[in-house]
């Protein structure tokens, strides 16, 4: 193994991919367009009409602030109506007379207030979510409309199933994990089956190139742009920024704001071993590839399983028992759990779930190196 | 069709002006004081894909500031045969080395040099790129080497051209460049003329002379007869087998024609081998 060699490998992978245009603006513009217009979706679609029902366990501070609550909610064309107590008010979300349930404790106001409690049922996360954020909205405009109450903290419990005050912080880390998975799977594919086709690997092969150079190589390249490409992705994903309104321009946020429990650099690690994977079996997969079209016809035999049953739109947990075995053999399986467990659960280095991931995902890097490599013909040893 | 142009005598380069500065190959160390040793040595090679012996028990001695001449029909076996001695495929029976060093071996690749018959060169690249690409594969440090050869093969202005927007003849330059860019003193060349002009293929003929004066091994493929007095010594290839072999004044007098096409024919060649 030659770095030199490499490193020659790695700079033309690099060059070659720089000067084309296109495949560039799709390696950085389409994920980016994509995982804002699926935030927007899921966090504005249905704009959300709140149908509340309080239950005021707080005596007269609490009146105050349904009132508010429901003055709140009116502006946004919704309504809280006061109810008698939690048993109503859980029976009422069950029939979904109301979207959801706001529980004023006993103590609110005072120096150790207990949480305010929103109750949903849990059904439909992505639509729940939404409407929990406005009521939140809304509670915290209410609170704040009450000289001297300071915030208490809200909290979401949900008759079935976990809650998730924002839909996309769930969502935003499979998308991530996916993209990188899916566009360094598509681009890998088709550069190699170029080198394949277009007699440049037979040239190549006839320098003392060894076959592990070449897979390292591409790589380096490969893992190269992964790495600006998901940068990109978690810059425009995880801050918010408020850009105050400037003349005639109204204020806006820039970026998603999706929350990140763990360390942002975490995920990144998590995103980038996948996808030095999906580089090693784009490799390998041009060579049962005899144009660019059956490469992407590839993508409902490799990607499309790997989107069902890994996580990214349904929950392992929900998949029927048939299809179940088949999720421990999809690499994006254990990027979604991995970037999960920072995005959501926080959790870092130490936690043995993520400690699984990465190790398979790496062990899956090497693998499909190896079989890359050996799809590499040449009798020279 | 059948115009042979005078072999060694060529206006090209004095026009040129650049092959003062060729690429002299280096010699090759192992064989010094052996000035007779072959550069590439076949002894009873054989390939055979499924029922057909693209190359048939080929045992062939090359030695070194030659020029040699493949001369046989489409699917005669020359490039199987090129790829054989390159170790870029096994052999079904039979040995070969090259400089001494039986093939396959990575180390030898170094070496050679081989123009693939399509131009396998990376088109997003510029000309700069791909040339000094090739000479990182080949371990080549600096820029001299690969100005050196894209000056040879008349590109050293187009450095920064993207080698997709080259012309067709501009871009078997290129990858005559990439394949001397190394200074292998072994050289196989798989139909290197094919589509470009005759003025180029003079320029290239007399770069090759250059080279062979050098020193190097030549090893030229072609299916076009009137090539083949710009060589030193001619294989006849057809079917696999080398049916004849010799100057073209050795293979003229053995078949008592003028006429190489005739001669090809005479020896049990077909008639495709002269289109």
């Amino acid at each position: 193994m030659s770095g030199r060699r490499t490193w020659a490998l790695f700079r033309r992978v690099v060059q070659e991919i720089r000067r084309d245009r296109r495949s560039v603006a799709l390696l950085f513009v389409a994920p980016i367009l994509i995982i804002g217009l699926l935030t927007f979706i899921l966090r504005e679609g249905q704009a959300p009409s709140v149908a509340a029902v309080v239950v005021n366990e707080a005596g007269p501070p609490g009146v105050v602030l349904a009132n508010a609550l429901a003055a709140s909610l009116a502006d946004e064309g919704g309504t809280a109506t006061v109810v008698a107590d939690l048993a109503t008010a859980r029976a009422a979300v069950r029939d979904a007379t109301a979207s959801l349930a706001v529980v004023l404790p006993a103590g609110l106001g005072t120096r150790d207030s207990p949480a305010i409690t929103i109750l949903t049922n849990g059904l439909d996360p992505a639509g729940e979510g939404s409407r929990v954020a406005a009521a939140q909205r809304s509670l915290v405009r209410a609170v704040g409309g009450l000289t001297g109450t300071s915030v208490p903290t809200i909290e979401h419990t949900t008759l079935y199933g976990s809650p998730s005050a924002d839909p996309m912080a769930n969502f935003a880390p499979a998308i991530v994990g996916f993209f990188a998975y899916f566009f360094v799977y598509l681009l890998t594919g088709v550069s190699f089956l170029r080198e394949r086709t277009g007699g440049t690997l037979e040239r190549l092969m006839a320098t003392p190139v060894a076959r592990g150079e070449v897979v390292a190589g591409y790589t380096l390249g490969f893992g190269l742009f992964a790495t600006v490409q998901v940068a990109l992705l978690m810059t425009w994903a995880i801050p918010s920024v408020h850009v105050p309104a400037v003349g005639p321009l109204p204020d806006f946020w820039l970026g998603l704001g999706i929350p990140i429990a763990g360390s942002p650099l975490l995920a990144f690690l998590v995103v980038l071993v996948a996808a030095l994977g999906a580089v090693s079996l784009g490799i390998f997969l041009s060579t049962f590839a005899r144009t660019e079209l059956q490469i992407i016809q590839f993508i409902p035999l490799v990607i499309v399983p790997q989107v069902l049953l890994s996580g990214v739109l349904f929950p392992v947990a929900n998949l029927p028992e048939v299809v179940r075995p088949f999720v421990a053999f999809m690499p994006l399986t254990y990027a979604v759990e991995g970037l999960r467990q920072v995005f959501v659960a926080g959790a870092d280095l130490a936690t043995p779930t993520l400690q699984f991931d990465l190790a398979v995902l790496a062990v899956v890097a090497v693998f499909f190196a190896t079989i890359a490599s050996l799809t590499i013909r040449r009798d020279v040893v | 069709m059948n115009c042979v142009p005078g072999g060694r005598d060529l206006p090209a380069l004095a026009q040129t002006g650049e092959v003062a500065a060729m690429v002299v190959p280096a010699a090759p160390s192992a064989e010094e004081g052996r000035e007779s040793a072959a550069a590439i040595r076949a002894a009873g090679l054989v390939k055979t894909f499924g029922p057909i012996r693209a190359v048939d028990d080929v045992s062939v001695d090359l030695t070194p500031g030659r020029i040699y001449g493949l001369l046989g029909p489409n699917g005669s076996g020359k490039t199987t045969l090129i790829r054989l001695l390159l170790g870029l495929t096994r052999a079904t029976q039979g040995r070969a080395e090259v400089l001494g060093v039986p093939v396959p071996s990575r180390a030898v690749l170094a070496r050679i040099g081989y123009m693939t018959q399509s131009d396998g060169i990376y088109p997003a690249l510029t000309v700069g790129e791909n040339a000094r690409f090739f000479a990182a594969t080949y371990g080549v440090r600096g820029g001299d080497a690969v100005g050196e050869a894209l000056g040879l093969v008349g590109l050293a202005d187009r450095v920064g051209s993207v080698a997709g927007t080259l012309s067709g003849g501009q871009r078997r330059r290129l990858s005559l460049a990439c394949a001397l860019v190394h200074r292998p003193p072994v050289l196989f060349l798989d139909e290197p003329t094919v589509g470009i002009d005759p003025l180029l293929r003079v320029e290239f003929w007399a770069h090759f002379r250059v080279l062979a004066d050098a020193g190097a091994t030549i090893v030229v493929s072609s299916h076009v007869m009137d090539e083949a007095d710009r060589c030193d010594e001619l294989l006849f290839i057809r079917s696999g087998r080398v049916i004849a072999r010799g100057t073209g004044a050795d293979i003229r007098a053995q078949t008592g024609t003028d006429d190489l096409e005739q001669a090809f024919l005479r020896l049990g060649g077909d008639v495709e081998a002269t289109r």
